[in-house]
């Protein structure tokens, strides 16, 4: 596989950088630039209802006209957004700390220290991203109950790890095939052992993929639903998607309130996508781009 | 591995060869926490919902009543209209895929300012389906945006409320998944346009090639992998990732018009507390993905 194979040279580039085709007629550009703003608003639509939504108190919003910062002022009365956020960010950083804990041994061992039928292991480990959680929903759910880990965040983390790390295999597996067997072999020689190895050669050499992993697997846990609602049985110690969805649900919460909590939820997702774009678009396509 | 073959002959060789098994040892150690886990919260719940499809399970205590748990699963009506549902919503697949591909198409002609498009076009991939399932229920509300839109026009007495209506609340589902899948394709169709040679296409243009002959001989014949790819994962989400849109948007309503399988299993179970059923449920769901799932694999394979 060739996927992300080249370490740390090409890392710079834009994945979508391509020789620049050539100009085209004036009246052309403008009908495709029209083009593009007429798909930039249906793409900003969520955002700019959240916004303007946002800025209306209940009254308002059900008159269809006004604006009031009132939802905002009231928001932490109405949404434990505080705790909400905090409980997300425990259970985001924990659940990528053990996949990248679990994933990178693993992805080095698949790779370099390759073991008896380690390539049947490894293909059995990958096929296990194909496993959607409703599938295993019921036994899952009775297991991590009957563990006493619903408490607190506990179930719902090592659920979440269990779910990223096939895909973190998968990806350090196939990114450190590209780290050249003399540079291991360099270590071990100089006496690191291959801890040390993994923890002052490979781990260095990652950053990038390490970076694709946790991008990836922040926005999907941050934005995950079914997890956070079933695993963490303490209303107080609700994640934030949880709790969005939990108040809609139950369809008695002011709407430019709930509003208000989407965009605080939607923020720290939307500025860590923007922040690091190109991890995200490598970890989509990985097992296709050449 | 030629442990065998490699007999060593002098010291120095011998210390190789547990060099390497000091090596293979290692690499299953350090493969050993990331297997754990996996088996432990996914290959051993896979083997549980095999046995609790065969048994009356409430999820404390099950009694094994065999393949008329099945007969029982096959003349349940709900079953039956969730497999429908799934079904229905396949038809929004090729929406899922033919606009990104014309938004990425469009993005590839570098109009001015298209870096700062691409990142706006994006953007809706990194927020939760729950808060894009919240907007849209706004959007189709009777109050909503659809409505302002179909009055805009001139069609002041008509009114939608497509999620309050049995007959059009799947529609509207439909139409918020491909929403939602339009960030994730259009990054794989553009990263796939942006491996496109384009001497290829001046060599064309040169032939007398128009445009809309470029892309289709050209173009599109490239990008097959890409949409295969971009296939796959819009059906893998369409089983199994519109339970936030659905949980925030209808809770399987109106009726069970908006209850897809993945619905079901969580309705079934914590609903109405059946787990034997809702197990069995999974299987069925596995088994449709792992359809899916092949599929991938082999394209994997194929590029290889």
């Amino acid at each position: 596989m060739t996927l992300l194979s080249r370490p740390p040279t090409d890392e710079r580039t834009d994945p979508f950088d391509a020789p620049t085709p050539p100009r085209r007629p004036r009246l052309g550009r403008y009908v495709l630039f029209a083009l593009m703003v007429g798909v930039a608003i249906i793409m900003l639509y969520p955002f700019w209802v959240m916004i303007i939504t946002s800025l209306k108190s209940e009254a308002q919003f059900l008159a269809g006209h006004g604006f009031s910062w009132l939802s905002w002022k009231t928001l932490n009365s109405t949404i434990p957004l505080g705790q909400e956020v905090l409980s997300s960010t425990i259970v985001c950083s924990a659940s990528i700390l053990i996949i990248l804990c679990v994933g990178l041994p693993a992805g080095f061992a698949f790779s370099k220290l390759r073991f008896r039928s380690s390539t049947a292991v490894f293909l059995a480990l990958v096929s296990a991203m194909m496993v959607p959680l409703q599938a295993i929903l019921m036994p899952e759910f009775v297991n991590v109950t009957k563990l006493g880990l619903t408490g607190g965040y506990f179930g719902a983390i090592l659920v979440y790890a269990s779910l990223g790390t096939p895909f973190s295999t998968f990806l350090f597996t196939t990114y450190f095939r590209g780290v050249p067997d003399e540079l291991i072999e360099a270590g071990i020689v100089d006496g690191l052992g291959y801890l040390g190895v993994m923890g002052r050669l490979i781990i260095p050499v990652a950053v990038p993929a390490i970076a694709t992993v946790t991008v990836l697997q922040f926005i999907q846990i941050w934005d995950d639903l079914l997890v956070g609602l079933l695993f963490i049985q303490n209303t107080s110690e609700r994640p934030i998607t949880v709790g969005l969805a939990v108040l809609a649900a139950g369809r008695t919460t002011s709407i430019p309130a709930l509003m208000a909590g989407s965009l605080v939820s939607a923020l720290p997702a939307m500025l860590v996508y923007l922040g690091f774009q190109r991890y995200l678009v490598k970890g989509l396509t990985m097992g296709i781009d050449r | 591995m030629s442990v065998i073959a490699t007999r060593p002959a002098r010291p120095m060789k011998a210390s190789r060869l547990t060099l390497r098994r000091r090596r293979q040892l290692t690499g299953f150690v350090f493969a050993l926490p990331a297997l754990a886990l996996v088996i432990g919260f996914i290959g051993v719940p896979i083997g549980q919902a095999i046995y609790y499809s065969f048994t009356s399970w409430n999820g404390l205590t099950s009694t094994w009543i065999g393949t008329a748990a099945w007969t029982q699963a096959f003349h349940n009506s709900n079953l039956w209209t969730a497999l429908e549902n799934n079904a229905m919503l396949l038809l929004s697949v090729p929406f899922a895929l033919g606009i990104p591909l014309l938004i990425a198409v469009l993005l590839h002609q570098r109009v001015a300012g298209w870096r700062i498009f691409r990142s706006i076009y994006f953007m809706p991939t990194a927020i939760s389906w729950v808060v894009l399932g919240l907007v849209a229920e706004r959007f189709f509300a009777y109050q909503g945006t659809l409505n302002s839109i179909i009055h805009f026009f001139g069609f002041s007495h008509t009114n939608t409320n497509m999620l309050g209506y049995e007959s059009t609340a799947l529609s509207a589902l439909g139409i918020t998944f491909v929403f939602t899948m339009i960030g994730t394709n259009t990054i794989l169709f553009l990263t796939g346009l942006a491996t496109l040679d384009p001497s290829l296409e001046e060599a064309a243009r040169i032939d007398g090639a128009g445009r809309w002959r470029i892309f289709r001989s050209i173009t599109l014949p490239h990008l097959s992998r890409f949409i295969q790819l971009a296939f796959v994962i819009t059906v893998i989400a369409l089983f199994s990732a519109l339970f936030s849109l659905i949980f925030v948007m209808t809770g399987g309503g109106p009726g069970y018009a908006t209850t897809t399988m993945e619905f079901l299993i969580y309705q079934t179970g914590f609903n109405q507390g059946d787990f034997g059923t809702a197990a069995l449920y999974g299987i069925i769901l596995f088994v449709l993905t792992a359809i899916v799932g092949v599929v991938q694999l082999r394209l994997i394979g194929s590029n290889e």
